[in-house]
């Protein structure tokens, strides 16, 4: 298991700054996500730790120990690609033994390992099998085996679940997990989905544009992001201005009572409240706001409203049996602990 | 679609039947009326008997074996040396550097190029009296066109290895590019996390991927030039006479009793150059074996 | 690689690949040339003016090889093209039959088979003529055509033909609208290197047209080696010029690389 820690690491291709300035310190056996929109400099960043690429500026470590000039065949980073990439002129037992044999370890030895890496990845029994027989999920365990076979230092996975449909991405994730875990491995992977990171990932790192905007345990970005654009990354696209004047905060006519705000001083601020905090009541009651229903989709275990709050569009859940006409007017009630506050300016 | 299967069938048959009227009827039909008339038959000039003799005179004369062994040593040695150059040209192509495109362009020209166009370029250049001549001359360290070596109508066949080198260089060497660049750099940044070195790399992977392409294009290249008849004419000794040129001739000749011989080292040259397919298919198997490959 | 090694490998391949070619140029200009002078010592257009000369043939060949060049192409579509769907989008019994047989005239070498089919072309009266000579040379042409529309065919969706379909389009309309445009870009590229394969025939010209036939590789090829180097300069150049436009305008669609031009699949 090793710590790794990315400092001040900057990569410039041309004038377009793919990375800038990324600062990250991953545990050793934890699993990380770079979540981010495409193009967002996280792909980049896994080539880099891989050795794959050079950075501009900034360092990369492995424990305490600087791993750029070690080049990416001695760095023990492992990448498993998006498309899984078998070699296609091996069989399944020979893309997974490959890492040993280049290793220079013994046949039988490499035979006795790929199969345990097999049965651990179950399929066993696999060895003389090509990779065109397989199917999408089989072959991606095929790549993950071989990666993991040769016990790497960072595991790094770059959307590995891109191409699997939506059954096998859910049995690849715990696959994924929990071999990470058996063989404590610290893992890094790259995901535009975030609700793949928030199911996987010990910590999300968030790249927008290659700065990074927020690294924190999957629960943060839900319950205090750092910025509107980040809540709206996370499916938040409820917000409203307003002043906040004690444990109270005024939006429009109606004061609302803060209670997770208390850190804040008085001020200016964006109010948020997630889709799904929101409670929905007939008539006015204690901290809500008016809204009208402008449309509301049913979506099996509840309902998608949107709203205009304030003028604002909001969309919340409510519950699946309510029945909202377009133009009604009702009442959406915003926990006070379930109200963020986030900087005006943005 | 509600159609019944055997009408399916039938528009299968109907969009391959004209090709295979230019394959079977055209190409395999003048192949066994070719056969037919090496065996003697040829009812124009009065001959009807069916004889092996025309292949046993051929086979019991040095000149044939020696024509034999100029045009396999000719075809060998042109794919040879067209391989050899043309695989690291393919590497160098796939990276992109300042000129690449212009570089890659330049690769393509000689593609359409006719081989006589070739044939006569060539002649200007390296003949005694060509333009390379005229530049040692000009550099003062010959006087005389005979002080140059001869390298038309010279028995090593300089000129028409260049001709054949020319053209198929890059036929060569854009398939294996195109291969190279179907691979991508992917595979062997995956081979490197694991640990391959840049050696292995090559070794383990790329070169496996890539040997189908070079081995069975540098093939049609050997059957090609085995079997070709303008450039050896053109730019050859006159003997040994490669077996191609000298088929042509005998079958030219207006003695018409001469055209069995002529077909039958025709015959013959068929033979041999699926001799050597069968080889080539044997060393390529072995090939892709030793290579990881399948 | 330094930039002056990458510099001196572009430049070297240029002269290899440019001076077979311009020095063809220079000897059609050429009036007296004699060694050891690099460069004409007087220079003139009487090469040309005897190409353009109704005594030199070069029209009424370029005409031929034009005509013959263009039937060849055609009758190559018409037999290729379908072919080459029914390869690549159906199983049928017998396709590794069918596919071992393309593939066999571009080993096997040609010389049996065309000195065989002169016979029967005796027979059939189509001996020592343009016809006969179109039908010799579908033999290369064929296989080649058929070998690149099958790479095309494979990367072709006929979904999109059956949505024509559901859409009110007949069979015509569909390969008019649908099919066409998709394999235009493949198709064309096939039909101007067919066109090249019969323009650039001489054996096989020689043996079906027995020297009735004159095409311009007819003319140049007795030409090559002699002692009018004038003549034949021009003779070549003019007999290039079709390779040259092809170059021309296959650089552009190949402009994404050279995967097409490497399944050309001939040398």
């Amino acid at each position: 298991m090793t710590a790794v820690v990315l400092q001040n690491l900057t990569r410039r291709f041309g004038n377009v700054v793919a990375v800038n300035d990324l600062n990250l310190e991953i545990a050793a056996g934890e699993l990380v996500a770079l979540l981010g929109p495409s193009g967002c400099g996280k792909s980049t960043t896994l080539r880099m730790i891989a050795g794959l690429l050079s950075p501009t500026a900034g360092d990369i470590r492995f424990g305490d120990r600087s791993v750029l000039a070690v080049p990416a065949e001695r760095r023990g980073a492992v990448l498993v690609f998006q498309k899984h990439l078998l070699f296609p002129h091996m069989t399944v037992g020979e893309n997974v033994g490959f890492g040993l044999r280049m290793r220079g370890l013994r046949q039988k030895e490499i035979r006795v390992r790929v199969q345990e890496m097999l049965e651990l990845v179950r399929l066993p029994g696999f060895e003389q099998r090509r990779a065109h027989e397989l199917s999408g999920g089989q072959q991606q365990r095929v790549a993950l085996a071989r990666g993991l076979i040769v016990h790497p230092a960072v595991l790094l996975l770059d959307e590995p679940l891109a191409n699997l449909d939506a059954n096998l991405r859910l049995e690849m994730r715990e696959l994924i997990r929990s071999l990470q875990q058996a063989l404590k491995m610290t893992a890094i992977f790259v995901t535009h989905d975030q609700e793949e990171a928030v199911m996987l990932a010990d910590r999300i790192a968030l790249l927008f544009d290659g700065v990074l905007q927020q690294f924190d345990r999957p629960r943060a970005f839900y319950e205090r992001p750092r910025s509107a654009r980040i809540a709206r990354f996370f499916r938040n696209e409820n917000f409203l201005h307003g002043r906040k004047e004690g444990e109270r905060i005024v939006c429009g006519g109606s004061p609302l009572v803060v209670g997770g705000g208390r850190e804040h001083p008085d001020g200016e601020y964006l109010l948020t409240v997630r889709p799904e905090e929101v409670r929905i009541a007939d008539t006015q009651v204690e901290n809500s706001l008016r809204a009208q229903v402008l449309a509301a989709v049913y979506m099996g275990t509840y309902m998608q409203l949107l709203l205009d709050v304030e003028g604002q569009q909001w969309r919340v859940h409510g519950p699946a049996d309510g029945c909202y006409p377009a133009g009604s007017v009702i009442w959406i009630q915003l926990p006070p602990q379930r109200i963020w506050l986030l900087p005006a300016s943005v | 679609m509600g159609r019944p299967e055997w009408w399916e069938r039938l528009k299968i048959l109907l969009m391959l039947l004209p090709a295979l009227l230019v394959l079977v009827g055209l190409f395999s039909g003048g192949l066994v009326v070719g056969l037919g008339q090496s065996l003697g038959y040829l009812p124009a000039a009065g001959l009807h008997s069916v004889t092996l003799q025309h292949y046993v005179d051929l086979l019991v004369e040095d000149a044939f074996w020696q024509s034999l062994w100029v045009t396999f040593s000719l075809a060998f040695t042109s794919t040879l040396l067209s391989t050899l150059v043309a695989v690291p040209c393919a590497f160098l192509l796939r990276d992109t550097f300042r000129g690449s495109r212009l570089v890659n362009f330049l690769f393509q020209v000689p593609i359409p190029i006719p081989h006589l166009v070739v044939a006569f370029g060539v002649v200007t250049l390296v003949a005694q009296s060509g333009m390379l001549a005229r530049l040692l001359a000009s550099l003062g360290w010959l006087s005389e066109p005979s002080q140059f070596p001869a390298l038309v109508f010279d028995r090593a066949g300089v000129a028409i290895q260049l001709v054949y080198l020319w053209k198929e260089i890059p036929f060569i060497g854009l398939v294996v590019l195109a291969v190279l660049q179907n691979v991508g750099p992917d595979y062997e940044a995956l081979a490197q996390t694991l640990g391959a070195t840049r050696w292995q790399r090559f070794r383990h992977v790329l070169l496996p991927l890539i040997l189908p392409a070079i081995l069975s294009t540098s093939m049609i290249v050997f059957a090609f030039v085995f079997a070709s008849y303008e450039i050896p004419l053109l730019l050859g000794v006159r003997f040994p006479t490669p077996l191609p040129v000298w088929s042509i001739q005998l079958y030219r000749d207006p003695d018409l009793s001469l055209r069995p011989g002529a077909m039958a080292i025709g015959v013959l040259l068929t033979l041999f150059s699926i001799l050597w397919l069968v080889a080539y298919r044997r060393l390529m198997r072995y090939a892709l074996r030793a290579s990881g490959g399948r | 690689m330094s930039s002056f090694w990458r510099g001196s490998l572009v430049g070297g391949i240029g002269v290899v690949v440019g001076l077979p070619l311009l020095v063809q140029v220079i000897w059609s200009f050429a009036f007296r040339w004699y060694f050891p002078d690099l460069l004409p010592s007087e220079w003139g257009l009487h090469a040309w003016r005897y190409v353009f000369s109704d005594s030199s043939r070069v029209g009424e060949a370029l005409l031929t090889s034009l005509g013959i060049g263009l039937a060849v192409s055609l009758l190559s579509i018409g037999i290729g093209m379908p072919a080459a769907r029914a390869l690549a989008l159906h199983d049928f019994p017998g396709k590794g039959l069918v596919e071992w047989l393309l593939l066999v005239p571009i080993v096997v070498p040609g010389v049996v088979a065309t000195m065989g089919i002169h016979l029967v072309f005796i027979h059939l009266r189509v001996a020592d003529t343009s016809l006969g000579v179109v039908l010799v040379h579908l033999i290369p042409a064929v296989p080649y055509m058929i070998l690149v529309m099958v790479s095309v065919f494979a990367n072709y969706d006929t979904a999109l033909e059956e949505t024509a379909r559901t859409l009110g389009a007949n069979a015509v309309r569909v390969f008019w609208f649908v099919t066409l445009p998709a394999i235009l870009p493949g198709l064309l590229v096939a039909t101007l290197f067919t066109f090249l394969i019969s323009w650039s025939q001489y054996v096989t010209t020689l043996l079906i047209g027995g020297g009735r036939v004159i095409t311009l590789s007819m003319l140049l090829f007795p030409l090559i080696g002699g002692s009018n180097n004038a003549t034949a300069a021009a003779i070549s150049l003019v007999f290039v010029a079709p390779a040259l436009l092809a170059l021309g305008f296959t650089a552009r669609s190949l402009a994404k690389g050279p995967s097409v031009l490497g399944g050309l699949g001939r040398p």
